[in-house]
């Protein structure tokens, strides 16, 4: 019996120290040192990791959803050295898909074996996803192989690659000047770029995040979902862009211009449909910028070239003219070719004199002389208010980077003549912008009231899309203004029988030429424009055309004209809008 | 002569060891179950922590992908690929004399795109991970008691 005890007390002794043995030693391990070291070194360099998440960039789309400016996956390539175990593989490989240096990829596929460095080599970033397809069949054949050969088989083993994205355009030159461009080679300080880019930058971008991760694999942190950055969706129509940049681009080169614009709005909402300028631009290869858009060229000149429009001001003149009582359609005028003006002596397009005449007939033909006396009628206080109402000199606020606006010189100013009085009714020493002159001309259109020019129509944030509400700028004439003077310009065009006219849709518009100012005055050279819209009846649209110094003649009714009539043959089909026949038919019961 | 009778006995020395010895073997037991259910728990957490971390790294690719996948689409559907198509499978341009305008009841022309819906008043809150992934145990304990009593003191009132 005591030998029974004996026994159990020694196995009970045994377990008590081993159990104690086991705890001290856990105490022991847990404050030594070097544990607290090894721990805190292990904590700080392999237990988080911080990164920074950049959220996609939003879409930009036209205004039936196709995608305008998206994204597209690309490749960063690496190694990391201690991994490698045939470095000659890796140079080899990676030399001949991704076109890189082979001695530069050998040496550092070599350096932890030779140096010792275990730090991440980059090889090549923006490798498109192509390339890794081929380093993935390379990668698979090495695998497969590996299992038969001996020695130091071919191996990809330490090559890492990652994806991220870019910003691509689709639709290459298409709108270029309206979406302006992404400098994604700057992967981490990338921005937008005139347009819509620069204009919406903070909007596409979203939020970037830096977030710190447990790599403990039991601290299981959600990673915050970063909402991509919101998209745009504008008023551009694409097939309508197309088309319009295709007419300007023939026109440009027919009529031997340096450069031309097109523009078409919508004159009751102030939606832009298309917007289309000279020279094109990829803005997938936004560094050949410089190339193409030399010191003074102009990225998108229907915003930025600000330039003296000529007879399309006249538009102006006679509408705040009528509008203020001083004439009718049907005042005469007795037109004898010149009229002094702050002593100076103002002459006709033609130097010549036109007679009698009505407010129908000096806009038909375009008097500078009549122009003149009306604004004189007027009186440079109304004369002026009314510009200024019609938003020149100022900016229009179109939702686009890069607008550009010229002070209008006022009575009293230090660059204000008594002669301004009259040059500036017939658009000569006042500088517009194509923008500015068509959101102001499209209250014509509008029954007198100025809508703000946008582009984008509503944008998504947060998986909802929020509506971008048209916005009228002012009501600037009276409504029955804006219709006599649409009637006025639709009687002039039909009477003249203009190269503006377009079978079955009766349409308003004006021309204008204006002499481009050199060194020591006006030159021969011109800018021609057009500006027009319709139905008369019913405005959908108002197109605006400007070419800068054409040479197969100077004049807008033979160059810009032309150039409205076909941009409308189009756009009646593309918007489908009916002849004015077949609409009124369907109109009526 | 109110007497309290006690009884007067003692275990023996060797039971009491035994007792001791057994009630340490059982403790001992018993922590190493613990010990072993939370191994198990943890090496469990562990695994799904590694399955999530790795579910996080494919979702940000399929995101990319997807973004990718849009923009081939818009290059494949690119209004000068669309044009080309269309002309090899001869088709032309409409031109305004070809078109004839119908009217049809109902139809109010194309509208713009709805790419999401709009503002609502009510939003959402959608996280990815379930808190019981996240919660500690006391968590779980608290919330649930907290729930429970709450669910009583409704049943209450």
């Amino acid at each position: 019996m005591n030998d029974g005890i004996g026994r159990m007390r020694l196995i009970g002794a045994v377990f008590v120290l081993l159990s104690a043995a086991i705890v001290y030693q856990m105490i022991r391990i847990q404050n030594s040192e070097h544990s607290r070291q090894l721990v805190e070194l292990f904590a700080k360099t392999y237990n988080q990791q911080v990164r920074i998440i950049l959220p996609e960039r939003g879409n930009i789309y036209d205004r039936w959803g196709n995608l305008l400016a998206g994204n597209k996956e690309v490749y960063e390539v690496g190694i990391a050295p201690p991994q490698v175990v045939n470095p000659e593989t890796v140079a080899r490989d990676l030399a001949a898909v991704l076109e890189v240096d082979y001695y530069d990829t050998l040496r550092k596929a070599e350096s932890y074996q030779k140096e010792a460095n275990e730090r991440y080599e980059l090889i090549k970033d923006f490798v498109p996803a192509d390339k890794i397809r081929q380093l993935e069949q390379k990668l698979a054949e090495y695998e497969k192989a590996e299992k038969t050969k001996k020695g130091n088989p071919p191996s990809l083993a330490g090559v890492y690659w990652k994806p991220h994205l870019i910003r691509s355009y689709p639709e290459n030159e298409l709108a270029a000047n309206v979406l302006g461009f992404y400098n994604f080679l700057d992967r981490w300080n990338g921005r937008g770029m005139l347009g819509l880019e620069e204009q919406y930058n903070n909007l596409l971008a979203g939020n970037k995040q830096q977030i710190v991760l447990p790599l403990n694999p039991t601290e299981i942190q959600e990673i915050p979902e970063i909402p991509p950055g919101a998209s745009l969706i504008t008023s551009i129509d694409r097939d309508i862009q197309a088309a319009m940049e295709r007419i300007i681009d023939q026109a440009v080169e027919a009529n031997g211009a340096e450069s031309g614009t097109l523009v078409v709005m919508d004159p009751k909402s102030g939606e832009i449909l298309a917007m289309a300028t000279t020279p094109h631009f990829n803005p997938n290869e936004y560094w050949r910028y410089d190339e193409i858009f030399p010191v003074g060229s102009y990225y998108n000149r229907a915003i930025s070239q600000l330039y003296e429009p000529g007879s399309v001001f006249k538009v102006l003149t006679m509408a705040a003219a009528i509008d203020a009582g001083v004439v009718q359609p049907e005042t005469p005028f007795v037109d004898v070719g010149a009229i002094e003006v702050g002593g100076i002596w103002i002459y006709n397009w033609d130097r010549g004199a036109w007679g009698p005449q009505d407010m129908v007939g000096c806009m038909q033909h375009s008097l500078n002389v009549c122009l003149a006396w009306v604004a004189q009628e007027l009186g440079p206080s109304q004369f002026y208010k009314y510009l200024q109402d019609f938003g020149i000199g100022r900016y229009t606020g179109i939702d686009l980077a890069g607008e550009q606006v010229y002070p209008l010189s006022l009575p009293g100013d230090s660059n204000w003549y008594p002669v301004n009085l009259g040059t500036n009714s017939f658009g000569q020493g006042v500088a517009t912008t194509p923008i500015q002159m068509i959101t102001a001309i499209a209250a014509m259109a509008n029954e007198g009231k100025m809508m703000a020019p946008h582009v984008v129509k509503a944008y998504v944030q947060d998986g909802i899309q929020y509506p971008v509400n048209p916005r009228v700028i002012r009501q600037v004439v009276k409504p029955e203004t804006a219709r006599t003077i649409t009637e006025m310009l639709a009687v002039s065009l039909e009477n003249e029988a203009s190269n503006a006219l377009v079978e079955g849709y009766r349409v308003a518009g004006k021309t204008g030429t204006a002499e481009i100012p050199g060194p020591g005055g006006y030159t021969d050279m011109t800018n021609a424009s057009f500006v027009g819209w319709g139905p008369v009846d019913d405005p959908r649209f108002i197109v605006y055309v400007w070419l800068e110094k054409p040479t197969s003649s100077p004049w807008g009714s033979v160059v810009a004209a032309p150039v409205f009539s076909q941009a409308v043959e189009e756009l009646v089909v593309l918007m489908k809008i009916p002849p004015d026949e077949v609409r009124q038919q369907l109109a009526s019961p | 002569m109110n007497q309290r009778i006690i009884q007067a006995y003692r275990q023996a020395p060797w039971r009491v060891q035994l007792q001791w010895i057994g009630l340490f073997l059982l403790m001992l037991v018993a922590g190493m179950l613990i010990a072993g259910v939370y191994l198990y728990v943890s090496g469990r957490a562990a695994e799904t922590g590694a399955r999530i971390k790795a579910l996080e790294v494919e979702r940000e690719g399929l995101a990319i992908r997807i973004a990718d996948m849009r923009t081939q689409l818009a290059l494949l559907n690119s209004s000068q690929v669309m044009l080309e198509r269309a002309e090899q499978l001869g088709y032309r341009p409409v031109e305004r004399e070809d078109l004839v305008y119908l009217p049809v009841a109902g139809v109010t022309g194309r509208e713009v795109v709805f790419l999401a819906p709009p503002p609502a008043s009510v939003q959402r809150e959608n996280k990815l991970l379930r808190p019981a992934y996240t919660q500690s145990l006391w968590d779980l304990f608290y919330q649930t008691a907290y729930q429970y009593l709450n669910t009583r003191g409704g049943q209450g009132q």
